[in-house]
Protein backbone atom coordinates (compact mmCIF):
# COMPACT_ATOMS: atom_id res chain seq x y z
CA UNK A 1 0.00 0.00 0.00
CA UNK A 2 2.74 2.42 1.01
CA UNK A 3 4.62 1.61 -2.19
CA UNK A 4 1.49 2.32 -4.18
CA UNK A 5 1.22 5.73 -2.51
CA UNK A 6 4.85 6.45 -3.29
CA UNK A 7 4.42 5.44 -6.92
CA UNK A 8 1.37 7.67 -7.26
CA UNK A 9 3.20 10.57 -5.59
CA UNK A 10 6.03 10.10 -8.08
CA UNK A 11 3.66 10.73 -10.95
CA UNK A 12 1.94 13.79 -9.47
CA UNK A 13 2.03 16.97 -11.44
CA UNK A 14 2.61 20.33 -9.85
CA UNK A 15 -1.10 21.03 -10.25
CA UNK A 16 -2.02 17.78 -8.46
CA UNK A 17 0.05 18.74 -5.44
CA UNK A 18 -1.20 22.35 -5.43
CA UNK A 19 -4.77 21.03 -5.43
CA UNK A 20 -4.04 18.49 -2.69
CA UNK A 21 -2.58 21.05 -0.27
CA UNK A 22 -4.70 24.22 -0.47
CA UNK A 23 -3.24 25.33 2.86
CA UNK A 24 0.28 25.44 1.36
CA UNK A 25 1.04 28.46 -0.83
CA UNK A 26 1.30 27.60 -4.51
CA UNK A 27 4.50 29.64 -4.71
CA UNK A 28 6.19 27.52 -2.06
CA UNK A 29 5.12 24.35 -3.85
CA UNK A 30 6.55 25.76 -7.07
CA UNK A 31 9.79 26.67 -5.34
CA UNK A 32 10.08 23.17 -3.90
CA UNK A 33 9.43 21.52 -7.23
CA UNK A 34 11.95 23.73 -9.00
CA UNK A 35 14.53 22.81 -6.37
CA UNK A 36 13.58 19.18 -6.83
CA UNK A 37 13.82 19.17 -10.61
CA UNK A 38 16.33 21.96 -11.24
CA UNK A 39 16.28 24.53 -14.01
CA UNK A 40 17.53 24.93 -17.54
CA UNK A 41 18.15 28.45 -18.80
CA UNK A 42 17.21 29.03 -22.43
CA UNK A 43 19.47 31.08 -24.66
CA UNK A 44 16.86 33.84 -24.57
CA UNK A 45 16.91 33.84 -20.77
CA UNK A 46 20.70 33.89 -20.68
CA UNK A 47 20.62 36.69 -23.24
CA UNK A 48 19.21 39.13 -20.68
CA UNK A 49 21.67 38.13 -17.95
CA UNK A 50 23.71 41.22 -17.21
CA UNK A 51 26.57 40.97 -14.71
CA UNK A 52 26.18 44.62 -13.82
CA UNK A 53 22.55 44.05 -12.79
CA UNK A 54 22.30 40.38 -11.89
CA UNK A 55 24.21 37.97 -9.76
CA UNK A 56 26.02 35.36 -11.77
CA UNK A 57 27.29 32.14 -10.23
CA UNK A 58 29.73 32.95 -7.47
CA UNK A 59 31.79 31.14 -4.90
CA UNK A 60 29.77 27.96 -4.72
CA UNK A 61 31.05 25.58 -2.13
CA UNK A 62 28.98 22.83 -3.80
CA UNK A 63 28.58 21.98 -7.48
CA UNK A 64 25.79 22.07 -10.04
CA UNK A 65 23.59 19.31 -11.34
CA UNK A 66 25.05 19.60 -14.81
CA UNK A 67 28.61 19.63 -13.47
CA UNK A 68 29.50 22.85 -15.31
CA UNK A 69 31.10 25.99 -13.98
CA UNK A 70 29.97 28.87 -16.18
CA UNK A 71 28.66 32.38 -15.74
CA UNK A 72 24.96 31.72 -15.25
CA UNK A 73 22.26 33.25 -13.07
CA UNK A 74 23.03 32.63 -9.42
CA UNK A 75 19.39 31.86 -8.69
CA UNK A 76 15.83 33.12 -8.83
CA UNK A 77 13.38 35.23 -6.88
CA UNK A 78 9.64 34.67 -6.86
CA UNK A 79 7.23 37.59 -6.55
CA UNK A 80 6.64 37.00 -2.83
CA UNK A 81 10.34 37.48 -2.11
CA UNK A 82 10.99 33.75 -1.91
CA UNK A 83 14.32 32.61 -3.25
CA UNK A 84 14.61 29.50 -5.34
CA UNK A 85 18.10 28.20 -4.79
CA UNK A 86 18.68 25.78 -7.58
CA UNK A 87 21.28 24.89 -10.14
CA UNK A 88 21.36 24.32 -13.90
CA UNK A 89 20.25 20.82 -14.73
CA UNK A 90 20.58 18.81 -17.96
CA UNK A 91 17.44 18.75 -20.09
CA UNK A 92 17.20 14.98 -19.99
CA UNK A 93 16.48 15.22 -16.26
CA UNK A 94 13.25 17.13 -16.94
CA UNK A 95 14.05 20.47 -15.28
CA UNK A 96 11.87 23.56 -15.42
CA UNK A 97 12.86 25.96 -18.15
CA UNK A 98 13.64 29.57 -17.41
CA UNK A 99 12.62 31.45 -20.53
CA UNK A 100 12.05 35.00 -21.69
CA UNK A 101 8.42 35.71 -22.62
CA UNK A 102 7.36 39.20 -23.69
CA UNK A 103 10.48 40.62 -22.12
CA UNK A 104 9.97 38.96 -18.74
CA UNK A 105 11.52 35.87 -17.21
CA UNK A 106 9.21 32.93 -16.57
CA UNK A 107 9.42 29.44 -15.20
CA UNK A 108 8.03 27.21 -17.93
CA UNK A 109 6.93 23.59 -17.67
CA UNK A 110 5.56 21.51 -20.51
CA UNK A 111 5.46 24.61 -22.68
CA UNK A 112 3.27 26.48 -20.18
CA UNK A 113 4.42 29.59 -18.30
CA UNK A 114 4.07 28.77 -14.61
CA UNK A 115 5.27 31.82 -12.73
CA UNK A 116 7.26 35.00 -13.34
CA UNK A 117 10.73 35.12 -11.77
CA UNK A 118 13.56 37.59 -11.38
CA UNK A 119 17.27 36.98 -11.34
CA UNK A 120 18.94 37.87 -8.08
CA UNK A 121 20.15 41.48 -8.15
CA UNK A 122 23.91 42.00 -8.18
CA UNK A 123 25.34 43.61 -5.06
CA UNK A 124 27.54 46.66 -5.53
CA UNK A 125 30.67 44.98 -4.17
CA UNK A 126 30.65 42.32 -6.90
CA UNK A 127 32.20 44.88 -9.22
CA UNK A 128 35.15 45.53 -6.89
CA UNK A 129 38.45 43.86 -6.08
CA UNK A 130 40.03 43.48 -2.67
CA UNK A 131 43.20 45.28 -1.62
CA UNK A 132 45.20 42.20 -2.67
CA UNK A 133 43.60 42.22 -6.10
CA UNK A 134 41.13 39.34 -5.72
CA UNK A 135 37.62 39.94 -7.08
CA UNK A 136 35.54 40.55 -3.96
CA UNK A 137 32.85 38.17 -5.20
CA UNK A 138 35.41 35.37 -4.96
CA UNK A 139 35.86 36.10 -1.27
CA UNK A 140 32.30 36.77 -0.12
CA UNK A 141 29.19 35.96 -2.12
CA UNK A 142 25.63 37.13 -1.75
CA UNK A 143 22.06 36.05 -1.62
CA UNK A 144 19.30 38.64 -1.94
CA UNK A 145 19.77 39.63 1.71
CA UNK A 146 22.65 37.54 2.99
CA UNK A 147 26.43 37.66 2.86
CA UNK A 148 27.93 34.20 2.33
CA UNK A 149 31.38 33.46 3.62
CA UNK A 150 32.91 30.09 2.83
CA UNK A 151 36.20 30.38 4.74
CA UNK A 152 37.58 26.94 4.02
CA UNK A 153 36.56 25.04 0.95
CA UNK A 154 37.95 21.66 1.93
CA UNK A 155 36.49 19.12 4.34
CA UNK A 156 38.96 16.97 6.23
CA UNK A 157 36.47 14.13 6.51
CA UNK A 158 37.61 13.37 2.97
CA UNK A 159 41.19 12.74 4.13
CA UNK A 160 40.38 9.10 4.76
CA UNK A 161 37.59 8.92 2.22
CA UNK A 162 34.79 9.54 4.70
CA UNK A 163 33.08 12.50 3.10
CA UNK A 164 29.30 12.59 2.96
CA UNK A 165 27.78 10.58 0.13
CA UNK A 166 25.75 13.51 -1.25
CA UNK A 167 28.59 16.04 -1.06
CA UNK A 168 30.93 17.29 -3.79
CA UNK A 169 32.81 19.94 -1.80
CA UNK A 170 36.28 18.63 -2.61
CA UNK A 171 35.56 18.19 -6.30
CA UNK A 172 34.09 21.69 -6.41
CA UNK A 173 37.12 23.07 -4.58
CA UNK A 174 39.36 21.80 -7.36
CA UNK A 175 37.12 23.24 -10.04
CA UNK A 176 36.78 26.55 -8.21
CA UNK A 177 40.51 26.82 -7.73
CA UNK A 178 41.37 26.00 -11.31
CA UNK A 179 38.54 27.70 -13.17
CA UNK A 180 37.57 30.63 -10.97
CA UNK A 181 40.77 31.27 -8.99
CA UNK A 182 38.81 31.17 -5.75
CA UNK A 183 41.13 30.87 -2.73
CA UNK A 184 40.70 27.59 -0.86
CA UNK A 185 41.27 29.30 2.47
CA UNK A 186 40.20 32.88 2.95
CA UNK A 187 42.29 35.56 4.59
CA UNK A 188 40.20 36.79 7.58
CA UNK A 189 41.37 40.39 7.17
CA UNK A 190 40.33 40.34 3.55
CA UNK A 191 36.92 38.89 4.48
CA UNK A 192 36.46 41.77 6.91
CA UNK A 193 37.40 44.22 4.18
CA UNK A 194 34.83 42.79 1.75
CA UNK A 195 32.06 42.73 4.36
CA UNK A 196 32.81 46.36 5.14
CA UNK A 197 32.46 47.20 1.47
CA UNK A 198 29.23 45.19 1.19
CA UNK A 199 27.68 47.11 4.09
CA UNK A 200 28.03 50.34 2.15
CA UNK A 201 25.08 49.26 0.03
CA UNK A 202 21.96 50.55 1.78
CA UNK A 203 19.31 48.00 2.66
CA UNK A 204 20.94 45.10 0.89
CA UNK A 205 22.05 42.70 3.61
CA UNK A 206 20.40 41.46 6.75
CA UNK A 207 22.65 38.56 7.73
CA UNK A 208 26.20 37.27 7.73
CA UNK A 209 26.56 33.57 7.11
CA UNK A 210 29.57 31.30 7.38
CA UNK A 211 30.11 27.70 6.50
CA UNK A 212 33.10 25.64 5.60
CA UNK A 213 34.18 22.06 5.44
CA UNK A 214 34.91 20.41 8.77
CA UNK A 215 38.44 20.76 10.11
CA UNK A 216 39.20 17.90 12.45
CA UNK A 217 42.58 19.14 13.65
CA UNK A 218 43.40 20.98 16.87
CA UNK A 219 44.16 20.34 20.52
CA UNK A 220 40.70 18.83 20.70
CA UNK A 221 39.08 17.75 17.43
CA UNK A 222 37.68 20.77 15.56
CA UNK A 223 39.51 23.35 17.67
CA UNK A 224 41.18 24.60 14.49
CA UNK A 225 37.81 24.99 12.81
CA UNK A 226 36.49 26.97 15.80
CA UNK A 227 39.65 29.11 15.94
CA UNK A 228 39.27 29.93 12.26
CA UNK A 229 35.62 30.88 12.61
CA UNK A 230 36.47 33.09 15.58
CA UNK A 231 39.21 34.78 13.60
CA UNK A 232 36.91 35.42 10.64
CA UNK A 233 34.01 36.58 12.80
CA UNK A 234 36.38 38.88 14.67
CA UNK A 235 37.36 40.62 11.44
CA UNK A 236 33.73 40.73 10.27
CA UNK A 237 32.68 42.10 13.65
CA UNK A 238 34.98 45.11 13.28
CA UNK A 239 32.45 46.44 10.79
CA UNK A 240 29.63 46.62 13.36
CA UNK A 241 29.00 48.99 16.24
CA UNK A 242 27.16 46.27 18.19
CA UNK A 243 28.93 43.25 19.65
CA UNK A 244 26.28 40.90 18.25
CA UNK A 245 25.00 41.13 14.68
CA UNK A 246 22.55 38.91 12.77
CA UNK A 247 24.67 35.94 11.82
CA UNK A 248 24.68 32.19 11.47
CA UNK A 249 27.25 29.49 11.00
CA UNK A 250 26.71 26.02 9.78
CA UNK A 251 29.57 24.28 11.52
CA UNK A 252 30.46 20.87 12.81
CA UNK A 253 28.71 19.82 16.03
CA UNK A 254 31.08 21.43 18.50
CA UNK A 255 31.41 20.56 22.17
CA UNK A 256 30.23 22.94 24.90
CA UNK A 257 33.63 24.55 25.39
CA UNK A 258 33.91 25.28 21.70
CA UNK A 259 30.33 26.56 21.52
CA UNK A 260 30.90 28.85 24.50
CA UNK A 261 33.95 30.30 22.78
CA UNK A 262 32.04 30.89 19.56
CA UNK A 263 29.25 32.64 21.40
CA UNK A 264 31.30 34.69 23.84
CA UNK A 265 34.23 35.66 21.65
CA UNK A 266 32.31 36.67 18.52
CA UNK A 267 29.20 38.45 17.32
CA UNK A 268 27.61 35.17 16.30
CA UNK A 269 23.87 35.02 17.09
CA UNK A 270 22.79 31.58 15.88
CA UNK A 271 24.24 28.16 15.39
CA UNK A 272 23.50 25.33 13.00
CA UNK A 273 25.11 21.92 12.84
CA UNK A 274 23.67 19.87 10.01
CA UNK A 275 22.91 16.29 10.93
CA UNK A 276 21.87 15.77 7.28
CA UNK A 277 19.61 12.76 7.89
CA UNK A 278 17.50 11.92 10.94
CA UNK A 279 18.19 8.24 11.33
CA UNK A 280 21.20 6.77 13.06
CA UNK A 281 21.85 3.95 10.62
CA UNK A 282 21.49 6.22 7.58
CA UNK A 283 23.64 8.90 9.23
CA UNK A 284 26.39 6.34 9.72
CA UNK A 285 26.15 5.34 6.07
CA UNK A 286 25.79 8.78 4.48
CA UNK A 287 27.98 10.79 6.84
CA UNK A 288 30.79 8.41 7.78
CA UNK A 289 33.17 11.24 8.72
CA UNK A 290 30.67 12.82 11.08
CA UNK A 291 29.92 9.38 12.48
CA UNK A 292 33.60 8.61 13.00
CA UNK A 293 34.56 11.87 14.69
CA UNK A 294 31.41 12.67 16.65
CA UNK A 295 28.67 10.09 16.25
CA UNK A 296 24.95 10.43 15.77
CA UNK A 297 23.82 10.57 19.38
CA UNK A 298 26.62 12.91 20.40
CA UNK A 299 25.77 15.17 17.43
CA UNK A 300 22.24 15.47 18.72
CA UNK A 301 23.36 15.96 22.29
CA UNK A 302 25.64 18.81 21.24
CA UNK A 303 22.78 20.47 19.35
CA UNK A 304 20.69 20.42 22.49
CA UNK A 305 23.62 21.71 24.54
CA UNK A 306 23.97 24.61 22.12
CA UNK A 307 20.48 25.81 23.05
CA UNK A 308 21.72 26.64 26.56
CA UNK A 309 24.43 28.80 25.02
CA UNK A 310 22.76 30.46 22.04
CA UNK A 311 19.23 30.42 23.41
CA UNK A 312 15.97 28.76 22.36
CA UNK A 313 15.09 29.43 18.76
CA UNK A 314 18.71 30.17 17.87
CA UNK A 315 19.91 26.62 17.19
CA UNK A 316 18.90 24.25 14.45
CA UNK A 317 20.01 21.42 12.25
CA UNK A 318 19.63 20.82 8.55
CA UNK A 319 18.57 17.83 6.51
CA UNK A 320 19.44 16.94 2.95
CA UNK A 321 15.92 15.72 2.47
CA UNK A 322 15.54 12.77 0.19
CA UNK A 323 18.73 10.92 1.00
CA UNK A 324 16.76 8.98 3.61
CA UNK A 325 15.11 7.31 0.60
CA UNK A 326 18.31 6.71 -1.39
CA UNK A 327 18.98 3.16 -2.46
CA UNK A 328 19.92 0.63 -1.30
CA UNK A 329 19.76 1.41 2.42
CA UNK A 330 17.07 4.08 2.58
CA UNK A 331 13.46 3.79 3.58
CA UNK A 332 11.47 2.08 0.87
CA UNK A 333 8.32 4.09 1.54
CA UNK A 334 7.94 7.85 1.70
CA UNK A 335 5.22 7.48 4.35
CA UNK A 336 7.52 5.58 6.66
CA UNK A 337 10.42 7.95 5.98
CA UNK A 338 8.27 10.96 6.78
CA UNK A 339 6.98 9.47 10.01
CA UNK A 340 10.44 8.52 11.23
CA UNK A 341 12.05 11.82 10.25
CA UNK A 342 9.33 13.88 11.93
CA UNK A 343 9.49 11.76 15.08
CA UNK A 344 13.18 12.52 15.47
CA UNK A 345 12.69 16.17 14.51
CA UNK A 346 10.07 16.42 17.24
CA UNK A 347 12.45 14.96 19.79
CA UNK A 348 14.87 17.78 18.92
CA UNK A 349 12.17 20.46 18.75
CA UNK A 350 10.94 19.54 22.22
CA UNK A 351 14.45 20.42 23.44
CA UNK A 352 14.64 23.73 21.61
CA UNK A 353 16.41 22.60 18.45
CA UNK A 354 14.74 23.39 15.15
CA UNK A 355 15.05 21.36 11.98
CA UNK A 356 15.06 22.69 8.43
CA UNK A 357 15.58 20.88 5.17
CA UNK A 358 17.01 21.49 1.76
CA UNK A 359 15.79 19.52 -1.21
CA UNK A 360 18.46 16.99 -2.08
CA UNK A 361 19.66 17.58 -5.61
CA UNK A 362 21.80 14.65 -6.73
CA UNK A 363 24.93 16.10 -8.29
CA UNK A 364 27.19 14.23 -10.69
CA UNK A 365 30.36 14.43 -8.60
CA UNK A 366 28.79 12.73 -5.58
CA UNK A 367 28.42 9.08 -4.67
CA UNK A 368 24.65 9.34 -4.98
CA UNK A 369 24.81 11.34 -8.20
CA UNK A 370 22.89 8.83 -10.29
CA UNK A 371 19.89 8.62 -7.96
CA UNK A 372 16.60 10.52 -7.87
CA UNK A 373 15.31 12.68 -5.10
CA UNK A 374 11.90 12.25 -3.45
CA UNK A 375 8.46 13.16 -4.78
CA UNK A 376 7.06 16.67 -4.57
CA UNK A 377 4.31 15.33 -2.35
CA UNK A 378 6.92 14.09 0.10
CA UNK A 379 8.74 17.41 0.26
CA UNK A 380 5.51 19.32 0.83
CA UNK A 381 4.46 16.99 3.63
CA UNK A 382 7.91 17.33 5.16
CA UNK A 383 7.76 21.14 4.94
CA UNK A 384 4.35 21.14 6.61
CA UNK A 385 5.50 18.70 9.27
CA UNK A 386 8.59 20.71 10.23
CA UNK A 387 6.61 23.95 10.19
CA UNK A 388 3.96 22.38 12.43
CA UNK A 389 6.65 21.37 14.92
CA UNK A 390 7.90 24.96 14.93
CA UNK A 391 4.38 26.06 15.81
CA UNK A 392 3.85 23.34 18.42
CA UNK A 393 7.08 24.15 20.26
CA UNK A 394 7.01 27.87 19.44
CA UNK A 395 10.46 27.87 17.88
CA UNK A 396 11.37 31.07 16.03
CA UNK A 397 13.31 30.65 12.79
CA UNK A 398 14.15 34.28 12.07
CA UNK A 399 17.84 33.48 11.56
CA UNK A 400 17.19 30.86 8.88
CA UNK A 401 14.10 32.14 7.07
CA UNK A 402 13.41 33.34 3.52
CA UNK A 403 15.33 36.53 4.22
CA UNK A 404 18.36 35.04 5.96
CA UNK A 405 18.71 31.88 3.92
CA UNK A 406 15.98 31.14 1.41
CA UNK A 407 16.80 27.47 0.93
CA UNK A 408 14.17 25.89 3.18
CA UNK A 409 10.55 25.41 2.07
CA UNK A 410 9.59 24.66 5.69
CA UNK A 411 10.89 27.96 7.03
CA UNK A 412 9.22 29.79 4.13
CA UNK A 413 5.93 28.60 5.60
CA UNK A 414 6.89 30.14 8.93
CA UNK A 415 6.86 33.65 7.45
CA UNK A 416 3.26 33.95 8.60
CA UNK A 417 4.10 33.23 12.23
CA UNK A 418 4.12 36.21 14.60
CA UNK A 419 7.39 35.03 16.19
CA UNK B 1 -6.19 45.89 -13.82
CA UNK B 2 -8.44 48.99 -13.82
CA UNK B 3 -6.68 52.32 -14.11
CA UNK B 4 -6.76 54.55 -11.07
CA UNK B 5 -8.76 57.68 -11.93
CA UNK B 6 -7.45 61.22 -11.80
CA UNK B 7 -9.05 61.93 -8.42
CA UNK B 8 -7.32 58.95 -6.83
CA UNK B 9 -3.99 59.85 -8.38
CA UNK B 10 -4.46 63.39 -7.09
CA UNK B 11 -5.19 62.07 -3.59
CA UNK B 12 -2.07 59.95 -3.72
CA UNK B 13 -0.07 63.00 -4.73
CA UNK B 14 -1.19 65.10 -1.76
CA UNK B 15 0.86 64.91 1.41
CA UNK B 16 -2.25 65.74 3.46
CA UNK B 17 -4.10 62.61 2.33
CA UNK B 18 -4.76 59.99 5.00
CA UNK B 19 -3.89 56.50 3.70
CA UNK B 20 -5.07 53.33 5.39
CA UNK B 21 -4.37 49.72 4.41
CA UNK B 22 -6.81 47.12 5.72
CA UNK B 23 -5.95 43.43 5.67
CA UNK B 24 -7.34 40.31 7.28
CA UNK B 25 -5.72 37.56 9.29
CA UNK B 26 -6.23 33.83 8.82
CA UNK B 27 -9.53 33.98 10.70
CA UNK B 28 -10.81 36.89 8.64
CA UNK B 29 -10.28 39.38 11.47
CA UNK B 30 -9.74 42.83 9.95
CA UNK B 31 -6.66 44.89 10.69
CA UNK B 32 -6.30 48.46 9.41
CA UNK B 33 -3.19 50.62 9.71
CA UNK B 34 -2.01 53.95 8.43
CA UNK B 35 0.28 53.67 5.43
CA UNK B 36 1.98 57.06 5.24
CA UNK B 37 4.22 56.14 2.30
CA UNK B 38 1.47 54.69 0.11
CA UNK B 39 1.77 55.98 -3.44
CA UNK B 40 1.02 55.13 -7.04
CA UNK B 41 3.55 52.97 -8.85
CA UNK B 42 4.70 53.42 -12.44
CA UNK B 43 2.30 50.82 -13.81
CA UNK B 44 -0.80 51.97 -11.97
CA UNK B 45 -0.34 49.76 -8.95
CA UNK B 46 -0.44 50.96 -5.36
CA UNK B 47 2.87 50.79 -3.52
CA UNK B 48 2.84 50.17 0.23
CA UNK B 49 6.09 50.38 2.17
CA UNK B 50 6.05 47.91 5.02
CA UNK B 51 8.60 48.78 7.64
CA UNK B 52 8.35 45.76 9.92
CA UNK B 53 8.85 42.14 8.91
CA UNK B 54 6.67 40.62 11.61
CA UNK B 55 3.91 43.23 11.64
CA UNK B 56 0.36 41.93 11.33
CA UNK B 57 -0.01 43.88 8.10
CA UNK B 58 3.10 42.39 6.52
CA UNK B 59 2.00 38.89 7.39
CA UNK B 60 -1.54 39.56 6.23
CA UNK B 61 -0.32 40.98 2.92
CA UNK B 62 1.76 37.87 2.40
CA UNK B 63 -1.24 35.69 3.24
CA UNK B 64 -3.29 37.62 0.69
CA UNK B 65 -0.63 37.17 -1.98
CA UNK B 66 -0.25 33.48 -1.21
CA UNK B 67 -3.94 32.65 -1.03
CA UNK B 68 -5.34 35.16 -3.50
CA UNK B 69 -7.31 37.28 -1.01
CA UNK B 70 -8.24 40.91 -1.40
CA UNK B 71 -7.14 43.78 0.77
CA UNK B 72 -8.51 47.29 0.96
CA UNK B 73 -6.97 50.75 0.84
CA UNK B 74 -8.76 53.91 1.97
CA UNK B 75 -7.64 57.38 0.92
CA UNK B 76 -9.16 60.50 2.44
CA UNK B 77 -8.13 63.98 1.35
CA UNK B 78 -8.16 67.18 3.37
CA UNK B 79 -11.26 68.32 1.47
CA UNK B 80 -13.17 65.16 2.36
CA UNK B 81 -12.67 63.39 -0.95
CA UNK B 82 -12.38 59.73 -0.17
CA UNK B 83 -11.90 56.49 -2.09
CA UNK B 84 -11.89 52.87 -1.04
CA UNK B 85 -9.81 50.70 -3.35
CA UNK B 86 -9.92 46.94 -3.27
CA UNK B 87 -7.05 45.02 -4.72
CA UNK B 88 -4.57 42.22 -4.30
CA UNK B 89 -0.91 42.30 -3.31
CA UNK B 90 0.95 40.84 -6.27
CA UNK B 91 4.60 41.35 -5.45
CA UNK B 92 6.90 41.95 -2.49
CA UNK B 93 10.20 43.54 -3.46
CA UNK B 94 12.82 42.65 -0.86
CA UNK B 95 16.03 43.35 -2.73
CA UNK B 96 17.24 45.26 -5.76
CA UNK B 97 17.02 48.82 -7.02
CA UNK B 98 13.34 49.47 -6.20
CA UNK B 99 13.79 48.22 -2.66
CA UNK B 100 16.96 50.20 -2.22
CA UNK B 101 15.33 53.41 -3.44
CA UNK B 102 12.51 53.12 -0.92
CA UNK B 103 14.82 51.99 1.87
CA UNK B 104 16.79 55.20 1.45
CA UNK B 105 13.60 57.24 1.19
CA UNK B 106 12.25 55.82 4.46
CA UNK B 107 15.50 56.39 6.30
CA UNK B 108 15.81 59.92 4.98
CA UNK B 109 12.43 60.70 6.48
CA UNK B 110 12.40 58.61 9.65
CA UNK B 111 16.04 58.35 10.64
CA UNK B 112 17.04 54.94 11.96
CA UNK B 113 14.18 52.97 10.40
CA UNK B 114 14.15 49.73 8.46
CA UNK B 115 12.14 48.50 5.50
CA UNK B 116 10.83 44.95 5.31
CA UNK B 117 9.19 44.92 1.89
CA UNK B 118 7.88 47.10 -0.89
CA UNK B 119 4.42 45.73 -1.62
CA UNK B 120 2.86 46.19 -5.02
CA UNK B 121 -0.93 46.09 -4.86
CA UNK B 122 -2.97 45.75 -8.03
CA UNK B 123 -6.25 47.66 -7.74
CA UNK B 124 -9.29 45.66 -8.82
CA UNK B 125 -12.13 48.05 -8.07
CA UNK B 126 -12.62 51.35 -6.34
CA UNK B 127 -15.53 53.23 -4.83
CA UNK B 128 -15.89 56.96 -4.37
CA UNK B 129 -16.63 57.12 -0.65
CA UNK B 130 -16.69 60.92 -0.48
CA UNK B 131 -19.58 61.70 1.84
CA UNK B 132 -21.32 64.17 -0.43
CA UNK B 133 -21.19 61.73 -3.33
CA UNK B 134 -22.43 58.81 -1.25
CA UNK B 135 -25.14 60.92 0.38
CA UNK B 136 -26.54 61.96 -2.95
CA UNK B 137 -26.53 58.42 -4.24
CA UNK B 138 -28.17 57.07 -1.10
CA UNK B 139 -30.92 59.64 -1.17
CA UNK B 140 -31.65 58.88 -4.81
CA UNK B 141 -31.60 55.11 -4.49
CA UNK B 142 -33.00 54.64 -1.00
CA UNK B 143 -35.59 57.36 -0.39
CA UNK B 144 -37.06 55.47 2.58
CA UNK B 145 -33.82 55.66 4.59
CA UNK B 146 -34.17 59.31 5.46
CA UNK B 147 -35.23 60.55 8.91
CA UNK B 148 -38.40 62.56 8.58
CA UNK B 149 -37.23 65.51 10.66
CA UNK B 150 -34.77 66.26 7.85
CA UNK B 151 -37.72 66.66 5.51
CA UNK B 152 -39.87 68.60 7.91
CA UNK B 153 -40.55 72.33 7.38
CA UNK B 154 -39.33 74.69 10.05
CA UNK B 155 -42.70 76.30 10.53
CA UNK B 156 -45.95 74.71 9.58
CA UNK B 157 -48.32 76.98 7.79
CA UNK B 158 -51.82 76.39 9.10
Amino acid sequence: MADAVTKKADQDSLQDVVARYPEVPRLIIIKTDVQRRGVFYTERALGVLDETLHQVTGTHIFGTRDGQIEARPESLLLRDGTSIITTPTPLDQNPYLVDLIDGKLWLVDGGEPIEAVDYWPAPDFYALTSSSGIPMKNIVSARPQRLNIFPYRYCTFWNNGKGCTFCDIVCQLKKGKEELQIPARLNPVEVGEVVGEALREPGRFSAVFLTSGSITSGREPFDDEVDYYIEILGEVGKNFRTKKYPSQIIGTAFNERQLERLYKETGLMSYTADIEVLNEDLFNRHCPGKAEWIGYREWKRRLVAAVDIFGPGRVNTGLVAGIELAKPYGFTSEDVALKRVLEEAEELASQGVGTVFIVWSPRPDTLLGDQKNASLDYYIRLAKGLHDLRVKYRLPIGYDDYRHCGNHPDSDLSRLLPY
Amino acid sequence: MPKLNAEILHLLDQSTTTRVVATADEFGQPYAVASPFLHAGPEGELVHLELLEKSATNRNLLRSLWFDKKISVTLTGADGTSYVIQGKPVKAEISGPVFRHHYQQVRALLGDADLAAVWLIEPEEFVNETYTVQKQEEEERFPFSVHLDRLAVETVKR
